[in-house]
């Protein structure tokens, strides 16, 4: 899942950030209002967590903004404005959660999740294909009995394909969504992590294959290869 | 509970009815009194004519009493009665009614004049009485009276008072009956008038109930109350404004520190939450940002508290003699470094003259207006500090480039946490320089005031309306 963070405070862009990675999300940081709405136009996020009183540009108008160019990201305001006022505005500007500053890391986490869920139209924290489940909650993969231990790298694409299992994902869009924007885009990096992706759910000889390979489109996790 | 609209009507009540009462038993007696004069003049004239009509013949007592007159005095159903007696007691006639049966006399005579007095009649009725003294005196029956000789008689006259008092009965009945109405009319119209009387007071009373710290809003109406409450009024609002202005203050300060607090708190909170978490990611330099957090946290508290209690009024002040030139200099001082760092030009031209003033106020308004020049100037721009000495005081003016400030920025420079940027700044700027220069500068009754110059640059001047003991000029 990629995640887009705007925030002008430094420690907070590094914390939040650090918080984030390490929950397994792929993110993007951007210190005003102008470079945050412009990240936001050029990559598809899952989320979007932005801060109100930025400098340049404010935060209600890059949700305004995002809105009225038909963006659906899922959007949470993470801000020091608290009165209920302010909370209104945001959300009738279009934002999707408000997170009032002092915050809890794990909340805000919380939060990200449930939007990111919500992008993907499914409520249940549970994924299933086969006899392969991902607890998108507890960030934990078994294999018909067995547990599967990933990178957190990993994970983000197991449960991106799996959250958009029976669809052909093309390589542009796992790097869209799972790698930030430092991974060069001409490296074989998706091809090399749905390899290994691969060897690890097999977690033995009679588990069947369920990411296959559409030459020239991209990948696909299910049963069958879909044709 | 004591109400002044029931103490009021109690008052009020006793006061009509004692009044009442009073008022009507004088009319009642006066009434009376001139009742009984007027019956008594009647009995005497009665009197003066039967005496006018007894005579002293040949030392025998005559009486020219006609056949009419005399059927005044008779029948069962007589109401006058005479009697005369001579002065040893005998009695020498009567009126025919009386038959056998005298007059009362009066218990006690007034000497040489008449005597009215009550009696009970012979025919057991009420009655009333003149004992009038008369002497005859004797004359020949001719055309000229002449004295011979003169006998002393006694004449009672009595009339039945039947009808007086009746009279009286029912006109003290019509008093008292009046008495009733008017008090009947008191009780059901006093508390109505004092309730409409009381009714602004009464008002007042109940608009003042609805107040609380969430309708500080509220004023009272002055259209329509009666003069005596208005001055109330007037003074009740004028609280309520500086009320209302204080609450708005307190409010807005809270609101004020809430949020600026929540950054710093915020970073600072997700801060060690990511070093509890993933320990691994914490190295020096996150402990460094964690105290770094802590001393903005401690300078805004400081800053907070300090404009607090300048405006709460709670700053006391030490005067002391200040020389304008060396003072601006010295305040500079802490500022150099940072002016050179970013290539700042200043020109100092600062006009001597002594004043006396805090010299720690005063040193941090300078400072704050260096600060605000120094941080906002853009790189390798010029900043002028001047001075000039007059009549009503010392100004002091510190221009600097206003870059992107607006004519509508500068009515805002002052307000606390202010900024251009409506954003944090990484916590080097609070917005809260100017505001405690501003109000430090109102604690000494000076003034603090700001315009944009045609050269688009930012003029904040200090306005000291005190007595310059003046110098040469720098």
């Amino acid at each position: 899942m990629r995640v887009l963070l705007v925030e002008d405070s430094a420690r907070l862009r590094k914390t939040v950030g650090l918080a984030l990675r390490r929950s397994g999300y792929s993110v993007d940081t951007a210190a005003d209002g102008e470079e945050g709405l412009w990240l936001a136009n050029s990559h598809g996020y899952d989320a979007i967590v932005l801060d109100l009183l930025l400098p340049k540009r404010s935060g209600l108008d890059i949700v305004r903004e995002l809105r009225r160019a038909g963006s659906t990201t899922h959007i949470l305001i993470l801000t020091a404005l608290d009165a209920v006022e302010d909370r209104v505005a945001g959300l009738r500007a279009g934002a999707d959660d408000y997170l009032p500053k002092p915050f809890a890391l794990e909340e805000l986490i919380a939060r990200v999740e449930a939007l990111c869920r919500r992008a993907y139209g499914s409520k249940q924290p549970v994924l299933r294909v086969s006899d392969l489940e991902i607890d998108t909650a507890a960030r934990t993969v078994r294999r018909a009995t067995e547990g599967v231990e990933l990178t957190a790298r990993e994970y983000q694409l197991l449960e991106y394909l799996m959250r958009r299992k029976g669809e052909v994902v093309s390589r542009a869009e796992i790097e869209e969504h799972i790698y930030d924007g430092h991974v060069d885009p001409m490296s074989n990096v998706v091809d090399s992590a749905v390899c290994v992706l691969r060897k690890k759910i097999a977690v033995d000889e009679s588990s069947a294959p369920l990411i296959h390979t559409r030459r020239g489109l991209g990948y696909i996790l299910g049963e069958t290869d879909g044709r | 509970m004591k109400s002044i609209r029931r103490q009021l009507t109690r008052e009020t009540l006793a006061t009509l009815a004692l009044l009442l009462g009073a008022g009507l038993f004088a009319i009642g007696l006066t009434v009376r009194t001139l009742l009984d004069r007027a019956f008594d003049a009647a009995l005497l004239a009665q009197a003066h004519a039967v005496g006018a009509l007894t005579e002293l013949e040949a030392g025998r007592i005559q009486f020219d009493f006609s056949a009419d007159f005399l059927r005044g005095f008779g029948g069962l159903r007589a109401r006058h009665f005479f009697e005369l007696w001579t002065d040893a007691g005998r009695v020498v006639t009567r009126s025919p009614a009386l038959g056998a049966a005298d007059l009362a006399k009066p218990r006690k005579v007034r000497v040489g004049e008449p005597t009215f007095y009550d009696l009970a009649l012979p025919n057991r009725r009420r009655g009333r009485a003149v004992y009038l003294p008369l002497r005859l005196r004797e004359t020949d029956g001719g055309a000229a009276a002449v004295k011979r000789q003169s006998l002393g008689i006694v004449l009672i006259m009595a009339a039945d008072r039947g009808k007086l008092d009746e009279t009286l009965s029912g006109l003290m009945a019509a008093v008292a009956g009046i008495g009733v109405l008017m008090i009947v009319a008191v009780l059901a119209l006093v508390p109505r008038l004092l309730a409409r009387g009381l009714s602004p007071l009464e008002r007042l009373g109940a608009d003042a109930a609805t107040i609380d710290a969430h309708t500080l809003s509220f004023r009272f109406a002055q259209t329509g109350l009666p003069i005596e409450l208005r001055p109330i009024a007037e003074r009740l609002n004028e609280l309520l404004a500086r009320l209302e202005a204080s609450f708005e203050r307190e409010r807005r300060f809270s609101a004020d520190i809430a949020h600026e607090l929540r950054t710093p708190l915020a970073e600072l909170r997700s801060l060690l939450e990511c070093a509890l978490k993933w320990p691994e990611s914490r190295d020096p330099s996150t402990d460094r940002e964690a105290l770094e957090i802590a001393r903005e946290l401690e300078i805004l508290v400081g800053r907070m508290l300090a404009l607090a209690r300048g405006e709460r009024g709670g700053l006391t002040l030490t005067k002391e003699s200040i020389a304008m030139r060396p003072f601006a200099a010295e305040c500079w001082r802490v500022h150099e470094a940072p002016a050179e760092a970013r290539r700042l030009n200043t020109r100092f031209a600062v006009a001597d003259g002594t004043i006396d003033a805090d010299r720690t106020l005063f040193r941090s308004i300078l400072s704050n207006l260096y600060e605000n020049a120094v941080s906002y100037s853009p790189a390798g721009s010029s900043i002028d500090v001047w001075g000039e000495a007059a009549d009503d005081g010392y100004r002091l003016h510190v221009a600097n480039p206003a870059g992107d400030l607006s004519a509508e920025d500068i009515g805002r420079l002052f307000d606390r946490f202010w900024r251009k940027d409506a954003s944090r700044s990484g916590g080097r700027h609070l917005g809260l320089g100017l505001s405690l220069a501003s109000t430090f500068a109102e604690a000494m009754g000076w003034r603090l005031g700001a315009k944009l110059d045609a050269q688009e640059r930012l003029v904040i001047t200090l306005e000291i309306p005190v007595p310059v003991r003046r110098g040469r000029r720098a």
